[in-house]
C-alpha cells in the first residue's frame, strides 16, 4: 500500500450503472504517481468509464474517485477544472481540429481560458507567442516531431503522425498524470510499438502517471508497471507484470496466449514494412 | 415535446454562454462567410423565382378585377411578410443547418469535443456560440439579399407577361408594404435563423454512436427545423397581427 502523498488516483469502492448493466461494482484500487498502469478488459468491461471518473466527466453511483487526495464527488466545477488540468487525456481518435494547423492545435490548451486563469491565479503572467510556439516545439520534439509540420493542418499528415501531434497537444499544458484510451487502435503493429515506447520513454522522462486503458495485453506486458483486468464490473486481477503472467484466470490465460501470439508475428514483420508516408501531398 | 424541452434548455445554455463570454469576432466573421458562401447563390436563384412565381399568381388574379396597378405592391407585401423569409429559411435549413449538424456531429463522435473540454475549453462557447451568432446574422441578411432580388424577378415578370410598366410597378409598393411590413419580414426571419441555428447545433452537439449517429442528427435537423419554422410562422404571425391592431394600424 502506496502512502498518501505518493498516491496519485485512488477508486474507493465505487459502483457505476447504466440502466440495468452494472460496469463497475464495488471497484477499489490505487495507481502510484510515477506509475505505468494499463487497465484491460475486454470490450464494454468498464475500462473508458473508468478514465472517465478519473477526469470527472462521470461520477460514480456510490464509492468515491480521488486525484492527488482529492475527493472528485467533493469538487465544484472550478475544482474540477483544476483536476481536469492535470490530467491530460488522449483520446482513441486524434481528435484534432481538422481547420486548425498543428501549430494551432497544440497550442490550444495553452491559450486556453482555463490555462490563462491558471496561471494568473499563480502570480504567473499569461505566455507570449514567442512562448507558445517554443513550447510546442519543445512537445513536438517529445513525440519525435519536429517543426516543419507546424504550418499543415491534420489532413495532410498520416494518421500515426496525428497520433503524435494528439500527444503532443496533451503533454503541451504540463499534465502530472497522462490518461490514454485505446492509443494504439487503428495502427500498423510497427506504429503501435513506436506508440507503446513513446508512452513509456516520456511516463520515465516526465515522471507522469500514466494509465492507458486498451485490450492489447502484448502492450501491456512491454511497457506496464502494473496491470488492472475488469470482468463482468470487477477487478479481475491486480498487479505486476509476473503477478499477471502467473494467473490462472481464463480471461487472462487467453490474453497472455493472444499477447504471445502477437508478439511472434511482430517479430516476422520486417522492419519499416507497413509504415505508409508520414506527410501526404 | 421531450426535444423541445431539450432545445429550450440548449437555447438557455447558449445565452448564458453567449453573455458571460467574450465573443471570438474573428470566427463570428468566418463562420459568416462560411455561411454566405455557401448559400448566397441558392438565395439568389430562389429568391428570383419567389418574386417571379408570386407576380404570376397575383398577376393571374388582379388581371380579372383590373387592378394589375397594386400587382407590385400586394407582390412585394405577401414576398416579405410570409414567402420570402418562410422559403430562405427552408434553403438555408438545408444547407447551412445539415452542414453545421454534420459538422458539429462529427466533432462530437470523434470525440474532438471532449477534447477541447480536456485542454479547458468550453465547446459550447467555443465551437456553438460562434455558429449561432453567425447563422442568425446571416439569415437576416441573406433575406434582404433575397428579398431585393425577387423584387427584381417580381419587376421583369410583371413587365414581360403583364405589360406593367416598371416604375408604375415600384411606386405601388409602399402602398402595401411599409416600413411595418419590412420590418415583420426581418423579425420573421431573425426568428426563423434562430431557430435553423439552435436546432442544427443542438443536433450536432448531442449527436452520438459514430457515422450512422451524425446522420441521424443531420437528418432530424431538418425534420425539427422545418417543423418549428412552420410552427414559429403562426405564432410570429399571430403575434405581429397583435402587435399592428395594438398600434392602430391592423396591417
Amino acid at each position: 500500500m502506496s502512502t498518501a502523498s505518493e498516491v496519485a488516483i485512488r477508486f474507493d469502492q465505487v459502483s457505476k450503472a447504466f440502466g440495468p448493466k452494472q460496469i463497475l461494482e464495488q471497484v477499489s484500487f490505487e495507481i502510484a504517481r510515477g506509475e505505468i498502469v494499463f487497465v484491460l478488459g475486454k470490450s464494454g468491461m468498464g475500462k473508458s468509464v473508468t478514465l472517465k471518473h478519473i477526469i470527472g466527466v462521470m461520477k460514480p453511483d456510490a464509492g468515491r474517485v480521488f486525484v492527488e487526495d482529492k475527493d472528485l464527488s467533493a469538487l465544484d466545477a472550478r475544482g474540477l477544472s483544476g483536476v481536469r488540468r492535470r490530467c491530460g487525456m488522449v483520446f482513441q481518435q486524434p481528435a484534432l481540429l481538422d481547420s486548425l494547423t498543428v501549430m494551432e492545435n497544440v497550442a490550444f490548451g495553452l491559450r486556453s481560458p482555463e490555462f490563462r486563469a491558471a496561471r494568473a491565479a499563480d502570480g504567473r503572467p499569461e505566455l507570449s507567442e514567442r512562448e507558445i510556439r517554443d513550447r510546442v516545439v519543445e512537445v513536438l520534439e517529445l513525440v519525435k516531431l519536429d517543426a516543419s509540420i507546424l504550418g499543415l493542418t491534420p489532413p495532410q499528415i498520416s494518421y500515426g503522425m496525428q497520433k503524435r501531434v494528439s500527444l503532443a497537444r496533451t503533454l503541451a499544458p504540463g499534465p502530472s498524470h497522462l490518461l490514454f484510451d485505446e492509443p494504439t487502435t487503428g495502427l500498423d503493429p510497427i506504429t503501435t510499438q513506436a506508440v507503446n515506447r513513446l508512452i513509456r520513454e516520456l511516463s520515465r522522462k516526465l515522471k507522469v502517471t500514466s494509465v492507458v486503458v486498451s485490450h492489447d495485453m502484448a502492450c501491456a506486458l512491454q511497457i506496464a508497471d502494473r496491470v488492472l483486468v475488469l470482468d463482468q464490473a470487477k477487478i479481475l486481477a491486480w498487479g505486476t507484470i509476473p503477478e499477471i503472467r502467473q494467473s490462472r484466470e481464463p480471461l487472462i490465460v487467453d490474453f497472455l496466449s493472444e499477447a504471445l501470439e502477437s508478439e511472434a508475428q511482430l517479430a516476422r514483420e520486417p522492419v519499416g514494412g507497413t509504415a505508409g508516408p508520414e506527410v501526404r501531398a | 415535446m421531450k426535444e423541445l424541452g431539450k432545445l429550450v434548455l440548449f437555447y438557455r445554455d447558449i445565452f448564458r454562454t453567449a453573455i458571460r463570454s467574450k465573443q471570438n469576432h474573428r470566427q463570428i466573421f468566418q463562420q459568416m462567410v462560411e455561411v454566405y458562401s455557401r448559400s448566397f447563390s441558392t438565395v439568389v436563384f430562389a429568391g428570383l423565382f419567389v418574386g417571379a412565381i408570386l407576380t404570376l399568381q397575383f398577376q393571374m388574379v388582379l388581371a380579372d378585377y383590373e387592378a394589375l396597378s397594386m400587382l407590385g405592391g400586394i407582390t412585394t407585401s405577401a414576398c416579405v411578410r410570409e414567402v420570402g423569409p418562410l422559403i430562405i429559411s427552408f434553403l438555408l435549413a438545408g444547407k447551412i443547418g445539415a452542414f453545421t449538424a454534420a459538422e458539429l456531429g462529427t466533432m462530437r463522435v470523434t470525440e474532438q469535443m471532449d477534447a477541447i473540454e480536456c485542454l479547458g475549453t468550453d465547446p459550447l462557447e467555443y465551437l456553438v456560440v460562434p455558429r449561432f451568432i453567425a447563422i442568425v446574422n446571416a439569415s437576416i441578411l441573406l433575406l434582404v439579399v433575397g428579398l431585393l432580388v425577387s423584387l427584381g424577378g417580381s419587376v421583369l415578370v410583371a413587365t414581360l407577361t403583364a405589360g406593367v410598366n416598371p416604375l408604375q410597378y415600384i411606386t405601388s409598393i409602399p402602398r402595401f408594404a411599409g416600413m411595418d411590413v419590412f420590418a415583420a419580414g426581418m423579425f420573421k426571419s431573425a426568428v426563423y435563423g434562430t431557430i435553423v441555428a439552435g436546432v442544427a447545433c443542438h443536433q450536432g452537439f448531442t449527436a452520438s454512436g459514430g457515422a450512422k449517429g451524425v446522420g441521424n442528427a443531420v437528418t432530424w435537423a431538418a425534420i425539427y427545423t422545418n417543423l418549428y419554422i412552420v410552427l414559429a410562422n403562426f405564432v410570429t404571425s399571430q403575434f405581429l397581427e397583435m402587435i399592428g391592431h395594438l398600434f392602430g394600424g391592423g396591417h
